[in-house]
């Protein structure tokens, strides 16, 4: 049973405790790159490149350079880790090789013991590195000795006499196979190369540090010490004297001294004690930017603090506004912030970091959060500082949606429902809201909510050992409460507990005690304790998976009440739409910009995966998979914009015409040489990852990007969802056939001049022939009611019975182009250049293909002088009707003539002998006709009355107009399978449909083209007129053919395409690689040797004092990682000689990589 | 105890303010509650939260007020603040029209989503930058005389009140106008049934006791320094 119960355990292990969320891919399996540069704090830019276990040795005085003292100094096994600019040594032993399991590579976020997410050991910034030798081995080992430019400035360097410099020098044992010792030495080796250039860099941002000016010999004191916050000028918070800072001030000194400053310290238990008592307040700023890694950021971009101001000078943003109206409010207590000179350092930078972040641009309590800052460090050092807090520490916490806040509000109420359910149930009974209470606490970080100095000493450990922290300190508050929080019944009365529990934290957490020290713990110093101790349980780790476990939830929750928001705020035209039609568009059009985000994310990894197989990896470092995440509404407004691919995706899943007919690339060229001039811009997308995911790809046409630009009301390029409900409203919400007529003629009214010229005429109908290319919707009069009107006497009847509505367009659009032309109005000359361009476009067609029998139908041209519809429409509307369009306004007023249905039903690509007779007869005397209409050398253009006439003189464009347009935008219910048509008589397909609109066109333009001496190729109306009666019945036949061929190849690809998106390889096994517990041996104990320090034995309390007790002695522990260390074989490696390197630029350092046997 | 000497029942009441960044939410609280101004208060991170007591003539009201943040991105966390609020102040600037706009947002997003019978006050606030500042009648004038700041009418806001139910007041948080009015008027359009007694035998001591914590807590107050209301 043991063994039964021990397996079920272990099978819930596996399972996936998240699954079933609706989490992305980075969520649940982070890269390894991005634990890399979680655990060691280090940009984006790097990644993890060699590892290898390794034995760090630190000796016992810096001073002394012997190889003795190698044998006694400090030792902490670890790993060894190297990246593009960074070496980096830890004593957790985490992996973050690609087949290393993600567990592996978060052990860091596991129990920190006050050790810290980085573990014991450094972060060296490869240009910090002054040498590297490789050692005389002993008993075969593999090691290197490294020395830094700690300490040392440029002038020192130079001089020859290097006696008197305390140079840092460690040793490093690397424990492995001598092949990955040489591996990872020639790692190092190219990196150090590659880094002599950022020496300089280093040495101007270290100069900027405190610690430089604080070790300093006294003589050279007397410049002025670096920019550490506005507490120099106004005075830090608090008591120096209760702080005991001078006391702390002189162990820091101390330990900087041993263990290196700024870039090149060297992290030891004591570090981390020296941390939990307080920093002091001149090295805090400097500090809080180690810890947290924000000192990286500087160091890569030093210049980007100011070069942002410079460049946004003088510019305005909303951003700006919001920081305006709350500069004079950041802590108005401290009296730096009364000050022009406060105030402006916290203009500055808030104002620099809403323009490097415009997703984020300011939120309230950032400006009490970097007031804080300020009073410690420099503006720069704040301005990365907050960046690293709203990208790493408290991811979300001030973005547009504060998703991170909420998050971590849920995360934080399952913490107290788990460890004080008593106080929980009570929350529960009575109503309080936690969050209501707590909020505050995280999102500013504890600094309005207890007095700074206590907020000062929370962000202290905070910035070591990240958002963890802020859940602790918050359970530890709510713990020592519980007995008065248990007593308060209401929002308001928990809210006075605990406001007066924040004034009084520095009163003795035991008044009434006998014993002093116990009576001189403060409440404080109690919270610390019970917040470490207590709650040690509560690690990043744990964080990380409520995190996860809540996110999803949470999202949702933002986003419906988003949505519910952006709804109701749509404006008067969301009226014309149905509650149910609003919320699909939301859904799709957030829906599409979210999908495509996540697509466009996988492409990237999909090439950085590919650049990185062709071992390019310079293409790879430009891709930041570490970046901030986007897409979802919940998490900000980052994807609020339509782009115009985005937008033909967006209708692509609703309406059929929006789907391209040619889905798969190397048919969509040929498709594409077919219709040369009329769907050429096909775009060419990367053959294996399809941009549109598995939907299918939505077409390009010419119409769409007139819906685009019409929709895109502020020009922006862009639609945001208020352009695209109004767009929508415009077409489908009046649901009346004037109003689209309208708007179909404005579409393609350039100029808004209230005509449309000649090109726009074919646009027009180009328009409608791919809007109708997959078959007409909506409510459509059957045709056989319409057959039963028409006569007989010009089709030869018969014919029409088989013919389908979408046949029966073709026919109607081509009837519009005539009509159009026949009573378009001249226009004024300078329209010539368009036409000349309608020409060659024209020309460039195929000409031979040209079968047009519509031109050919004799009611073409008498079916307008029976229209008669809207003959009040034009008379009234437009007054400016030209004489031309009145004069052919017979007044019959007889209803719908039958001849329309006729006109339309003739038009079928299946002309058999007596339509075409019939249509030869009359052709030619009509054919002139045309000519005289469509001569360029007279301009022309139709109105809008004109249009509408037109349009309402034909059936079936009238009802295409009225229903079945509007009805094709699927807004609720979509495609339901995507492209795949329902009976093959339905569709037209593209191919044939491209036939049937260049003939169309072609022939209503065709004795043009001929006309003004065309070049050859152009012919003549009369002879495609001959052609058809000639080949009549052959050219039906193959038009069939065509359309059938198109259409089995539709049906094929319009299967959903089913892409093999390759795993990536990152996580194969699970097995979890054992690593026995940091058991080994402990790093030497702390032996302070009295004789050459400046630290009095009284200092020294601090660190067994209460605070201290806070802190971890487990920290001590430092790992030996499992592996004995492996002496490589052979002494004598291949001739490693030292690359000796004068070259560095200036900087001249002396980078010695000295490998010998 | 603070409420020994009151023979009235006495009821609480939760109340949420609502509306754009500055238009002058916490400035109204401020004042009905401290009868205080200050021109630069310190941002409100979430909410905050602040009691004071109006006295009817037949009962004792006691304001549980949620001051609510007004940067546009806190709106997502304005659920939690008016849930089971029982009135809510939908603030607006009478010199910025867009906040009228947003006011209007936050009211149809309290009727549809907040408790039912919820009481809703429409305030348009900073009557004193406008011409009607120095006299008391603030309805009625058209607001575009010269030198005025108006730019939102009264009609145009007193209109859309009416058609959708809510009480409508113009204050000014500066001179303390209209102020405790809007809350007195609120007081009294409560339905004495949707009132719980506060203090009533299920609260005990405890009740009492962080009661005596908030006055407290909320500083000193000068509860005569009213003019309208008599609390």
């Amino acid at each position: 049973m043991l063994n039964l119960s021990s397996f079920v355990q272990k099978a819930q292990q596996l399972l996936d405790p998240n699954q079933g969320l609706n989490l992305t891919d980075s969520d649940r399996n982070p890269s390894k790159a991005s634990l890399f540069q979680a655990q060691f704090r280090l940009p984006a830019s790097q990644h993890p490149l060699y590892e290898i276990t390794a034995e760090l040795t630190i000796p016992l005085a810096n001073a002394t350079q012997s190889d003795r003292d190698r044998e006694r100094g400090y030792q902490y096994a670890g790993k060894l880790h190297l990246s593009e600019s960074y070496l980096c040594f830890s004593t957790t032993p985490s992996s973050f090789l690609q087949s290393a399991s993600t567990p592996t590579s978060s052990i860091f976020t596991g129990q920190t013991h006050g050790g810290g997410p980085s573990g014991n050991g450094f972060t060296f910034p490869l240009s910090s590195i002054r040498r590297v030798e490789r050692l005389h081995s002993q008993n075969f080992q593999f090691a290197l000795a490294i020395s830094t430019w700690n300490g040392i400035s440029q002038e020192a360097a130079k001089e020859k006499d290097k006696k008197d410099l305390r140079e840092q020098r460690i040793t490093i044992q690397l424990a492995s196979s001598r092949q990955a010792c040489e591996r990872f030495c020639d790692g190092l080796k190219k990196g150090l190369r590659t880094n002599v250039g950022n020496v300089a860099k280093l040495k101007k941002v270290m100069s900027e540090c405190y610690s430089e000016y604080l070790l300093r010999p006294e003589e050279q004191k007397n410049a002025t010490p670096p920019d550490a916050g506005l507490g120099l000028i106004f005075k830090y918070p608090g008591d120096p004297k209760k702080l005991r800072d001078r006391a702390k001030m002189r162990l820091w000194a101390e330990y900087l001294r041993d263990n290196g400053r700024n870039a090149t310290l060297i992290r030891q238990p004591t570090f981390h004690k020296l941390i939990r008592v307080g920093l002091p307040n001149r090295l805090r700023g400097e500090m809080w930017e180690l810890t947290s890694g924000s000192l990286y950021l500087r160091l890569e971009n030093p210049t980007l603090y100011a070069d942002t101001l410079a460049k946004h000078s003088g510019m305005e943003s909303l951003a700006i506004d919001e920081i305006e109206k709350d500069l004079n409010r950041s802590l108005p207590e401290y009296p730096g912030f009364q000050s022009e000179e406060g105030i402006g350092r916290l203009r500055r930078v808030l104002t620099a970091y809403s323009w490097v972040n415009a997703d984020v641009g300011y939120c309230q309590a950032m400006n009490i959060v970097v007031a804080a800052l300020l009073i410690y460090m420099s503006e720069a050092q704040a301005f990365f500082l907050l960046s690293t807090l709203c990208d790493r520490l408290v991811p979300g916490y001030y973005s547009t949606t504060m998703y991170g806040t909420l998050l971590d509000q849920k995360v934080f109420e399952s913490l107290v429902e788990k460890t004080m359910p008593i106080l929980w149930e009570h929350l529960v009974k009575s109503d309080v809201q936690l969050s209501v209470v707590s909020l505050p606490w995280f999102l500013s970080l504890y600094i309005n909510s207890m007095p700074l100095v206590f907020a000062f000493r929370v962000l202290d450990v905070f910035f070591v050992e990240g958002p963890k922290v802020l859940f602790q300190v918050g359970l530890a508050i709510l713990r020592i409460n519980g007995e008065e929080l248990l007593d308060a019944a209401d929002d308001g009365a928990f809210i006075s507990v605990l406001k007066s529990y924040f004034s009084r934290l520095d009163e003795s957490a035991h008044p009434k005690s006998e014993n002093p020290k116990l009576r001189a713990v403060t409440r404080f110093q109690e919270l610390m304790v019970v917040a470490f101790k207590e709650f040690s349980a509560i690690t990043h780790n744990s964080i990380t998976e409520l995190r996860l476990k809540n996110k999803d939830a949470v999202l949702n929750n933002i986003e419906s009440f988003a949505k519910r928001t952006a709804i109701r705020n749509l404006g008067p035209d969301s009226k014309l739409l149905s509650a149910d039609e609003l919320a699909a568009l939301y859904d799709r059009f957030y829906g599409v910009l979210y999908e495509r985000q996540q697509r466009d994310h996988i492409i990237k990894q999909e090439q950085a995966r590919r650049a990185k197989n062709n071992r390019s990896r310079a293409a790879v470092e430009a891709h930041d998979d570490h970046g901030v995440e986007k897409g979802r509404v919940g998490l900000g407004p980052s994807t609020s914009l339509m782009d115009y691919d985005a937008f033909r995706e967006f209708l692509a899943g609703m309406s059929k015409w929006a789907i391209s007919d040619a889905p798969s690339t190397p048919r969509r060229e040929t498709v594409g040489d077919k219709q040369a001039g009329f769907y050429a811009s096909f775009r060419r997308t990367d053959a294996t990852l399809s941009p549109w995911g598995a939907g299918p790809e939505p077409a390009n046409h010419e119409f769409l990007e007139r819906l685009f630009r019409k929709w895109d009301v502020g020009s922006a390029s862009a639609l945001t969802l208020q352009n695209v409900v109004s767009g929508m409203a415009r077409i489908k919400g009046k649901r009346d056939i004037m109003g689209t007529i309208n708007y179909f003629f404005e579409l393609h009214d350039d100029d808004g001049d209230g005509k449309v010229d000649r090109e726009g005429i074919l646009r027009m109908s180009e328009a409608l022939l791919f809007l109708s290319r997959r078959g007409l919707e909506g409510t459509l009069s059957p045709s056989s009611s319409s057959l039963t009107l028409s006569t007989d006497n010009v089709n030869g009847g018969g014919e029409a019975p088989g013919q389908s509505v979408n046949e029966r367009f073709l026919g109607s659009v081509s009837a519009f182009i005539r009509r159009c032309f026949e009573y378009a109005d001249p226009d004024h000359p300078q329209n010539q250049n368009a036409i000349q361009d309608v020409q060659e476009r024209l020309d460039a067609q195929k000409l031979e293909d040209i079968v047009d029998e519509e031109l050919a139908d004799p009611d073409a041209f008498a079916i307008g002088d029976d229209d008669d519809e809207d003959d009040d429409l034009l008379t009234m509307e437009s007054p400016t009707a030209s004489p031309k369009t009145a004069a052919i306004r017979p007044d019959k007023k007889s209803g719908q003539p039958p001849e329309l249905q006729l006109n339309s039903s003739s038009s079928g690509l299946r002309a058999d002998d007596d339509g075409m007779s019939a249509r030869r007869r009359v052709s030619k005397a009509q054919s002139e006709k045309a000519n005289a209409a469509l001569d360029p050398s007279n301009p022309l253009h139709i109105t809008l009355p004109t249009f509408r006439m037109v349009v309402l003189a034909d059936e079936l464009l009238e009802q295409f107009f009225e229903s079945s347009f509007p009805t094709s935008f699927h807004i609720i219910e979509g495609l339901a399978s995507s492209a795949t048509p329902t009976s093959a008589s339905s569709l037209t397909t593209f191919s044939s449909l491209g036939i049937g609109a260049g003939r169309a066109v072609n022939a209503a333009l065709g004795g043009t083209a001929g006309a003004p001496g065309a070049p050859a190729g152009g012919r003549g109306l009369r002879g495609v007129l001959d052609n058809i009666v000639t080949d009549g019945m052959r050219v039906a036949a193959e038009v069939r053919r065509r359309m059938e061929e198109a259409q089995r190849e539709l049906e094929k690809n319009a299967l959903p395409g089913q892409r093999n998106e390759d795993e990536d390889d990152e996580d194969e096994d699970d097995a979890g690689i054992e690593r026995p517990p940091g058991a080994g041996k402990s790093g030497g104990a702390y032996s302070g040797d009295a004789e050459r320090r400046s630290v009095r034995s009284s200092d020294r309390d601090l660190l067994t004092g209460a605070d201290a007790e806070a802190s971890d002695a487990t920290a001590a522990a430092a790992g030996r990682a499992s592996g004995s260390l492996e002496g490589g074989s052979g002494g004598n490696g291949p001739g490693n000689d030292g690359s000796g390197k004068g070259a560095g630029a200036g900087a001249g350092k002396v980078v010695g990589v000295e490998f010998d046997g | 105890m603070a409420d020994s000497g009151a023979p009235k029942p006495s009821s609480s009441v939760k109340l949420v303010l609502l509306g754009e960044a500055a238009v002058g939410k916490s400035s109204l609280v401020l004042r009905f509650v401290n009868n205080d101004f200050q021109e630069n208060k310190e941002p409100t991170i979430g909410a905050a939260f602040l009691t004071q007591k109006c006295n009817l003539p037949t009962r004792t009201i006691k304001f549980e007020i949620w001051d609510t943040a007004g940067q546009e991105r806190f709106a997502s966390l304005a659920p939690m603040y008016y849930r089971n609020a029982q009135a809510a102040l939908v603030v607006y600037d009478l010199t910025k029209p867009t906040s009228l706009i947003k006011a209007k947002h936050w009211v149809a997003e309290l009727q549809r989503q907040a408790s039912p019978g919820i009481v809703i006050a429409l305030v348009g606030n900073k009557l004193d930058l406008t011409n009607d500042a120095a006299g008391g009648d603030g309805e009625g004038a058209g607001g575009d005389g010269e030198g005025d700041a108006r730019k939102v009418t009264t009609e145009e806001a007193k209109s859309y009140a009416e058609e959708e139910g809510l009480l409508f007041f113009e204050t000014s948080a500066k001179t303390g106008y209209n102020v405790t009015e809007v809350f007195t008027a609120i007081a009294n359009a409560i339905p004495e049934t949707s009132l719980k007694t506060a203090r009533g035998p299920g609260a005990s001591s405890a009740a009492a006791r962080t009661e005596e914590q908030r006055v407290n807590l909320n500083g000193p107050r000068d509860p005569n320094a009213k003019e309208g209301c008599a609390c």
